[in-house]
């Protein structure tokens, strides 16, 4: 994993190398205000839950830059998923995100055949720019943030995701997303574009027997309830492509409470729709973070 | 009737929003209030590392005064405030972000030793935040 984000690093401090003469200390300052990048989301990408925001992740500002570990745990009634990685933002502009993901099937892996405890795993590796609009500081104007990503996803067990009909084991989501910090409301709002084929974020492989690529919609609310503490909710919709299961879209609802810049711990429940023919997947949703 | 009507409907309207205008005043302790906490945001920024060097030849008072005035004008307070234009004023400085996020920040720590409202707070920041377009150099 370190080997796979040692070269953002690298390519980061070049950059500011030849930027600006900065000391340590400037580089890596956390100079963002609080709660203002969010945190990441289910994939690694800056945002909240199970959604991706425009925010660049981390505390570096236009001259700094920010890092963040993740790890995300999502209990579901027959599943388990667990995601952890590394998450990058350079100079507020650029963000890169690494993040290594595995769900285990637990005995329902044995009802389908697949043995108990299989686990379905992929990486995802994720590269957001920053294109116009600051969240933060133009309260004084309806425009809001706005970036554009991209996330390669390759999942491991390829032939097992193709017997259940998907077309590929790894693919690209693209997305834009466009968000608004409204202070005056103490409330964030998010909404997000997603082109995709990825079945179950692409746990379960890319495209399959009722489609490929499909524009998807993810969003949320996010209330400022006090310093260092945020509620909030996210909805996502999923493409139904394989033909062996329905799929359907999720949501999730969480507290977040941030002491500082460098911890945050989100607390909450998601529903993650039906998942291969085991009901629709509910469950506690956590998810730690530290950096700066 | 209508006669009588017409002046007090005129007069509701008029005073309404210039009621509702006046509640971040308010909730900043009026004019006493957002001097304390301009002073005590001062006090901070003029010995907070990442400010302090910023201030250096600054007078404090004279800063003060002003910044109050200028929020106290903002909040919808009955004040005037008669310093340069945040761009004039800032230009020659060379503000970065982090520096502007750090006063942010001692102006929050101020707020909440005066007891201000989260959700107040915010309401200012959301005030001086665009701010930063004029202050921070580009
Ligand atoms: C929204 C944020 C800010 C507001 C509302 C604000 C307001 C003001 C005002 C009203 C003045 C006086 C203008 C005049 O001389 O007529 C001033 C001057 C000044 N400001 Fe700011 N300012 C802000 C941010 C900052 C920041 C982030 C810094 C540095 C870290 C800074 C440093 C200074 C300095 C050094 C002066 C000159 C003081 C002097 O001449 O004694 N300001 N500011």
């Amino acid at each position: 994993m370190t080997s796979d984000w040692k070269p953002a690093f690298l390519i980061a401090g070049l950059l500011a190398a030849a930027s600006q003469p900065a000391t340590a200390d400037d580089l890596f300052g956390s100079g963002k205000l609080l709660a203002t990048p969010g945190v990441i989301q289910a994939e690694g990408a800056g945002g909240a839950g199970l959604a991706a925001w425009a925010t660049i992740s981390g505390y570096g500002t236009d001259r700094e830059i920010g890092a963040n570990a993740h790890y995300t745990l999502v209990a579901l009634d027959d599943f388990t998923f667990q995601s952890a990685g590394v998450t990058v933002g350079l100079f507020d502009r650029v963000e890169l995100s690494f993040a290594k993901q595995w769900f285990d099937t637990g005995s329902a892996g044995g009802r389908l055949g697949l043995g108990d405890g299989f686990n379905f795993n992929q990486d995802v590796v994720g590269a957001k720019v920053r294109l116009f609009g600051d969240a933060v500081y133009d309260q004084d104007t309806w425009m809001p943030q706005v970036a554009a990503g991209i996330m390669y996803k390759k999942a491991d067990k390829g032939d097992i995701v193709r017997y259940v009909g998907a077309k590929d084991d790894d693919g690209v989501d693209f997305y834009v997303a466009a968000t608004k910090i409204l202070l005056n409301e103490s409330l964030v709002l998010s909404a997000g574009a997603r082109l995709t084929e990825a079945n179950h974020f692409g746990l379960v492989g890319f495209g399959g027997p009722n489609g490929d690529h499909s524009l998807q919609f993810e969003g949320s609310a996010v209330y400022l309830v006090d310093e260092g503490w945020l509620i909030g909710a996210d909805y996502r919709t999923k493409p139904d492509n394989l033909a062996f299961a329905e799929e359907g879209n999720a949501w999730a609802a969480y507290g977040v409470w941030m002491p500082n810049k460098h911890i945050s711990v989100t607390l909450g429940y998601a529903d993650l729709g039906p998942i291969a023919l085991q009901g629709r997947q509910n469950g506690l949703y956590l998810s730690l973070q530290t950096g700066f | 009737m209508k006669k009588f009507l017409l002046p007090v409907i005129a007069f509701l309207i008029a005073a309404l929003p210039a009621h509702a205008d006046d509640s971040l005043y308010q909730a900043l302790g009026e004019k006493a209030g957002i001097q304390a906490i301009v002073q005590r945001t001062a006090d901070l920024a003029f010995v907070d590392p990442r400010t302090a060097e910023q201030f250096k030849n600054s007078k404090k008072d004279r800063l003060v005064g002003l910044v109050t005035d200028q929020i106290c004008e903002l909040a919808g307070g009955p004040c005037t405030y008669k310093g340069l234009n945040m761009k004039k004023a800032h230009i020659k400085l060379g503000i970065t972000q982090h520096e502007f996020n750090a006063f942010a920040e001692c102006l929050t720590q101020a707020m909440n030793e005066a007891g201000v409202p989260y959700r107040s707070q915010n309401k200012l920041l959301a005030i001086l935040a665009p701010m930063a377009r004029d202050t921070i150099e580009r």
